[in-house]
């Protein structure tokens, strides 16, 4: 431990005793001014937004009013820095594609269509066998070779006396206007049915009801006294038109559910995209050498295939759900870690972060501290932000209960760092949410070239990567030896990362066009180096996790 | 509205069929969602004489949701829960279908205690038994007939029957534990929880298992 201290650029802030005196309320937001660097004119930030859970998928979804305007941003942001693995690792790439339920429907049909000259028989009782057989051609195809007839009569395409229909009743599929009708279903008094070949008669009102309940279920729908079923047209005719669309979407998220191994749907809420893997046992390799298995989506939305949490490297998914399951318990107790206003150690006034940066500067009494250690300033010096390394107390012999109260200030401290960090990575994708109106006003007030201005939008996400791997790292070095050489080593990757992301985070505070037309090479050599950064640590977090030095016991 | 019209209606088919020996009626005349209905045992099975009272929930969407059924007499019946009287049958959950009436409901209950079926048991003590010892169980299944599904409420009552008769335990089984100091009740509970309805004084493996049962 003393070695950690003597170690010139870990001047840690952070000691126990510091840490008893603060206090555990949690702040109500409500105060204006932020601070941070020299060369940067601070900013007022009236809006308050109060963070709350950290750990709902939903929650890291940034409002996208701009979306549609910012389209085109989205689809090439990856031209100007490649990359070849999203974490740096030298596995390649999993092979997946984004799809959406319609996509999938596009392709459902194409099969269709193609089984359509074998079985000849109508694509819309082709389309409904899929459905029968969850979009299996192979099974569908088998079981038609062995008894057509039984597969026609058990999906209701087919009535077991099928001679009966035309030669006896005679009876047309469809709506009926009867002058007096009384419905076996509902005992009313009815002028508009609708019949099938079974001879099964009832209201339209009554069938309204009855499908209504079924479309989310993905399932055949069949004629209300009989197996026989209903053809999209049927619904789509009682239900009025493209009623069937949902039930074409209910029995394609049926399909994904059941074939999770290849099909995710994006975690992301209100996201309707599919990710489709296209080589499920690729996922082993990926879980043995302890590499992330992350995709993105058609939205832009990056998670991890395996567990559905965001891009979560250094940790693995085995540390993320412990890490989160802990968090999950511990919370209550943690509530003043969301707090994302604190009291000015000094004054007591509320001060607001804003921003990623940790450099805190009191508007009333000028006080310069630490936002994470709540320490004064002047002693992170210029290394910037370095509470990053839990630093325990070095007493010896304590009783066991001593030892139990240090192992959750140690786990406190962690889940505390990186909340910060998550707290902070959403407030920088906030302030880069206009990020389209900052690219069009380099277009016009400085005559600059779309595909010029990607520095910007490209950055922005660099800073946004190095974030989340920073706080996912915390987790990982929470379950670490600490006594490990490596743990150290790591410790150090952690803040070398640190300083670069709140570096590049204060570049990115800039308003005027014309200044970040000027320092545009800093924006590219800064993001550069964080992401090399990036990659670093996650490199060094896997190492953890392969040398098992990093684990967790539950 | 049409679910008040439609129960009438089928209150009137019941009525009109006396040859189904199914009744269906209203536990108050001012609350159309309440019903009792009840048949009789089905011959030739442990249940027949007897007479099976359901009750009969009928919610909101009916006839586009099932009513909700239970026995509020006590049947012993792999598919019946022998405390609750709940019943586990497809076409009261997801093979419900709006055609289905509360008589055909009733009439396919009268189906299951004649062919029941113990490998979807809502019993699993009782459905056990049925698949171990069929004889036995059709003794235990008779002797609850004979109990609780009597006519106008008169029963036995439970307290008259000597407990582990009404499980289908061998009483001399209880008697040999009860020797050794083991209270009668806890006797019953743990050959019940074990499924044990006789016993081969010899084998040596199955008493150890019911004594540890008992020393729990
Ligand atoms: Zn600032
Ligand atoms: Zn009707
Ligand atoms: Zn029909
Ligand atoms: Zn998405
Ligand atoms: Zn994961
Ligand atoms: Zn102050
Ligand atoms: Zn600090």
């Amino acid at each position: 431990m003393s070695e950690v201290e003597s170690d010139s650029y870990l001047s840690l802030v952070y000691e126990d005793e510091l840490y008893d005196n603060e206090s555990m309320e949690l702040y109500e937001s409500q105060t204006t001014a932020v601070h941070c660097t020299d060369e940067i004119p601070c900013h007022k930030f009236e809006s308050l937004q109060s963070y709350e859970s950290e750990f709902d998928i939903e929650d890291l979804q940034f409002d996208e009013e701009d979306e549609s305007e910012d389209e085109p941003l989205r689809e090439q942001s990856t031209h100007t820095l490649d990359k070849p693995s999203l974490d740096g690792s030298n596995l390649p790439n999993l092979r997946y594609e984004s799809l959406t339920t319609d996509d999938i429907f596009q392709r459902m049909l194409q099969r269709v269509d193609h089984l359509q000259p074998v079985l000849s028989i109508p694509a819309e009782d082709i389309l409904l066998l899929m459905q029968r057989f969850d979009w299996s051609e192979e099974r569908l195809l088998e079981d038609w070779t062995e008894k057509a007839d039984e597969l026609l009569i058990g999906s209701g395409l087919k009535r077991v006396h099928e001679a009966d229909k035309e030669g006896e009743n005679g009876l047309v599929r469809g709506i009926k206007h009867r002058e007096s009708f009384t419905c076996p279903i509902c005992c009313e008094d009815k002028t508009e049915t609708f019949v099938m070949e079974c001879g099964h008669e009832y209201c339209t009102d009554c069938y309204k009801h009855y499908i209504k309940d079924l479309l989310n279920q993905g399932n055949i729908i069949t004629c209300m006294g009989c197996s026989l079923a209903l053809k999209n047209e049927d619904i789509d005719l009682i239900m009025g038109s493209a009623s069937s669309h949902k039930l074409m979407d209910s029995s394609i998220r049926s399909f994904v559910t059941k074939h999770n191994r290849n099909y995710k749907w994006c975690p992301y809420a209100d996201c309707k995209c599919i990710i489709h893997l296209f080589d499920a046992s690729s996922l082993e390799e990926y879980t043995r050498l302890h590499c992330s298995k992350f995709v993105t989506c058609k939205s832009n939305h990056s998670f991890c295939f395996t567990c559905g949490y965001e891009m979560h490297a250094p940790a693995d998914c085995s540390v993320v759900s412990a890490w989160v399951k802990k968090a999950k318990k511990e919370s209550e107790n943690l509530n003043w870690v969301l707090a994302h206003t604190k009291e000015c150690p000094k004054c007591s006034v509320n001060i607001e972060k804003n921003g990623g940066c940790n450099h805190m500067v009191c508007s009333s009494c000028k006080y310069e501290f630490c936002w994470i250690c709540g320490g004064e300033w002047a002693p992170h010096g210029n290394s910037y932000y370095q509470c990053t390394v839990y630093k325990s107390d070095d007493d010896k012999g304590k009783s066991d209960k001593d030892d139990l109260r240090k192992t959750l200030k140690r786990y406190t401290f962690y889940y505390r760092v990186f909340n910060e960090h998550e707290v902070s990575a959403k407030l920088d994708w906030k302030l880069g949410q206009n990020i389209g109106h900052k690219v069009r006003a380099l277009q016009e007030s400085v005559g600059v070239s779309w595909i010029e201005g990607q520095f910007l939008p490209e950055s922005l996400k660099i800073l946004n990567e190095g974030r989340t791997a920073l706080k996912w790292s915390f987790a990982v070095a929470f379950y670490s030896d600490p006594s490990h050489n490596l743990t150290k080593i790591f410790a150090d990757n952690q803040l070398l990362l640190s300083n670069a992301v709140e570096d590049l985070s204060q570049l990115r505070q800039i308003q005027d066009p014309e200044t970040i037309m000027q320092r545009k090479t800093e924006f590219y050599n800064k993001a550069g180096y964080v992401e090399n950064r990036t990659h670093a640590l996650m490199e060094c977090g896997r190492d953890l996790l392969r040398k098992g030095i990093c684990k967790t016991k539950d | 509205m049409s679910r008040a019209k439609r129960i009438m209606k089928e209150l009137l088919a019941v009525k009109d069929d006396p040859a189904a020996n199914i009744k269906l009626e209203f536990v108050n005349e001012s609350d159309i969602e309440h019903l009792k209905g009840s048949f009789q045992g089905p011959p030739g099975t442990p249940y027949e004489g007897g007479i099976f009272l359901v009750d009969i929930e009928v919610p909101m969407e009916y006839p586009f949701k099932p009513p909700k059924m239970k026995f509020d007499t006590k049947v012993y019946h792999p598919n019946i829960s022998s405390v609750t009287g709940a019943i586990c049958l497809d076409i009261l959950k997801n093979a419900w279908s709006p055609v289905i009436t509360l008589k055909s409901a009733l009439i396919s209950l009268q189906a299951l205690l004649q062919s029941p079926e113990p490998n979807d048991p809502q019993d699993a003590e009782v459905a056990q038994h049925y698949l171990r010892d069929r004889e036995s169980f059709n003794k235990t299944a008779a002797l609850w007939t004979k109990l609780y599904a009597v006519a106008n409420g008169s029963t036995v009552g439970q307290k008259q029957v000597d407990e582990a008769q009404l499980y289908g335990i061998d009483p001399n089984v209880v008697e040999e534990f009860e020797s050794q100091g083991f209270e009668k009740e806890k006797v019953i509970d743990a050959l019940r929880r074990l499924g044990i309805k006789s016993l081969d004084p010899t084998d040596n493996a199955t008493v150890n298992k019911i004594v540890e049962e008992l020393l729990k």
